[in-house]
């Protein structure tokens, strides 16, 4: 029967999703997107047959990490040849190349078989929102992210922040922080009391 | 499994056989044996304890007995699908022909083969194919991407501006109430 063919046709069809990492942590992303990719999320997947969908990534350049990882978090490489070692911090990587960081957290998420490089060539990135034409018009369905971004102060209107609510005056003695960050920390000065 | 000299197929059976009537597919038995050698004693036996037993049981198949000089014995069951299968009975005991035999019987005479699925369906499912674009929003066809509306963490605790401004709103009331009222 005819119809039969076009449903199978309609069940194996990829869908492109879409997910903006701007202020998301690009390894819980990873764990989100790398389902779609496989097609986890189908209730007709089957390791043998490939119904992976293609996941397209947007605003890699604001991707947001926690604590300090911009500095400590390492990507190592090896070229395999002798003193072809090589590593690099995080913002490092991500100033080279600002799609970089969300690439190699996607792909060390993914288990490392033969799948692995196909997989990853559904994955379009993109470091900010301009997407090419013939890419965003396949887009049918968006991903959901991962942490809820918050509103910065520079977001807010001079109104809002003028009209919200004060528990307390500052004492007129009180020194604000200046936001500046001392650079060199002194260590405080042992006090023995008796 | 992925091997091209051991056939494999899909589950089947011989036209719902035993849905309303059970049709046993063996046809024919043949039991080939000598009427000398060692090898053939527990064929031989199984003829002479069990073999009228079974002719009864079994009305529909027809069985031949086959005496063949100096040569190991064995069984030949011919199926209703055409197939033969032969099993050799050499230095069995008639236990364990009749076991064969059994198994015979009780075969639908279908190759034996490597199973590539272990469930056939020749019926469509009722509620129909599944497809990507099912219990989709039908409103995604009219967006335009990326929406940002759509896609935002869900978040079920309250952050702590929302509980500020609950908290003042709270306090706002309680407070100018309390002023006027001390006033």
């Amino acid at each position: 029967m005819a119809t039969q063919r076009v449903l199978q046709w309609r069940a194996f069809a990829r869908t492109w999703w879409l997910y903006d990492a701007a202020n998301q942590c690009p390894f819980v992303s990873a764990y989100r997107v790398v389902p779609y990719l496989q097609g986890k999320h189908k209730p007709i997947f089957h390791p043998l047959s490939d119904v992976g969908d293609h996941v397209v990534v947007i605003n890699t350049k604001d991707i947001a990490m926690q604590a300090d990882y911009w500095r400590t978090f390492t990507f190592f490489h090896h070229t395999g040849y002798p003193g072809g070692f090589s590593k690099a911090s995080a913002w490092r990587v991500h100033e080279i190349d600002p799609t970089r960081v969300m690439q190699l957290s996607v792909y060390s998420r993914i288990k490392g078989n033969l799948l692995r490089k196909g997989l990853m060539r559904r994955l379009h990135l993109f470091p900010d929102d301009k997407i090419p034409d013939e890419i965003l018009e396949n887009v049918s369905d968006q991903i959901r992210q991962v942490q809820p971004v918050a509103k910065r102060l520079d977001q807010y209107s001079e109104e809002e922040v003028t009209e919200f609510p004060k528990f307390f005056d500052w004492p007129e003695d009180f020194v604000k922080d200046g936001y500046k960050r001392h650079m060199t920390r002194k260590k405080p000065k042992r006090r023995y009391t008796v | 499994m992925s091997n091209r000299a051991i056939p494999n197929a899909f589950v089947k059976n011989v036209l719902q056989n035993g849905l309303g009537r059970y049709i046993c597919q063996l046809q024919r038995v043949t039991l080939n044996f000598c009427k000398a050698t060692p090898s053939s004693l527990g064929t031989r036996d199984f003829i002479e304890k069990y073999l009228v037993d079974f002719t009864r049981e079994n009305p529909g198949t027809v069985v031949y007995v086959k005496p063949i000089r100096n040569r190991a014995p064995f069984l030949v069951a011919e199926y209703l699908n055409g197939r033969q299968e032969r099993v050799s009975t050499k230095d069995m005991p008639a236990d364990e022909v009749c076991k064969w035999l059994e198994h015979l019987r009780t075969r639908s005479g279908a190759q034996i083969v490597n199973l590539r699925k272990e469930w056939l369906t020749n019926t469509p499912s009722t509620q129909g194919v599944w497809h990507p674009f099912l219990n989709k929003n039908p409103s995604l066809a009219g967006t335009s991407f990326p929406a940002p509306e759509l896609y935002g963490a869900k978040t079920e605790s309250k952050s702590a501006t929302d509980m500020v401004l609950e908290e003042a709103g709270v306090k706002k009331v309680g407070s100018v109430d309390s002023a006027s009222s001390k006033e």
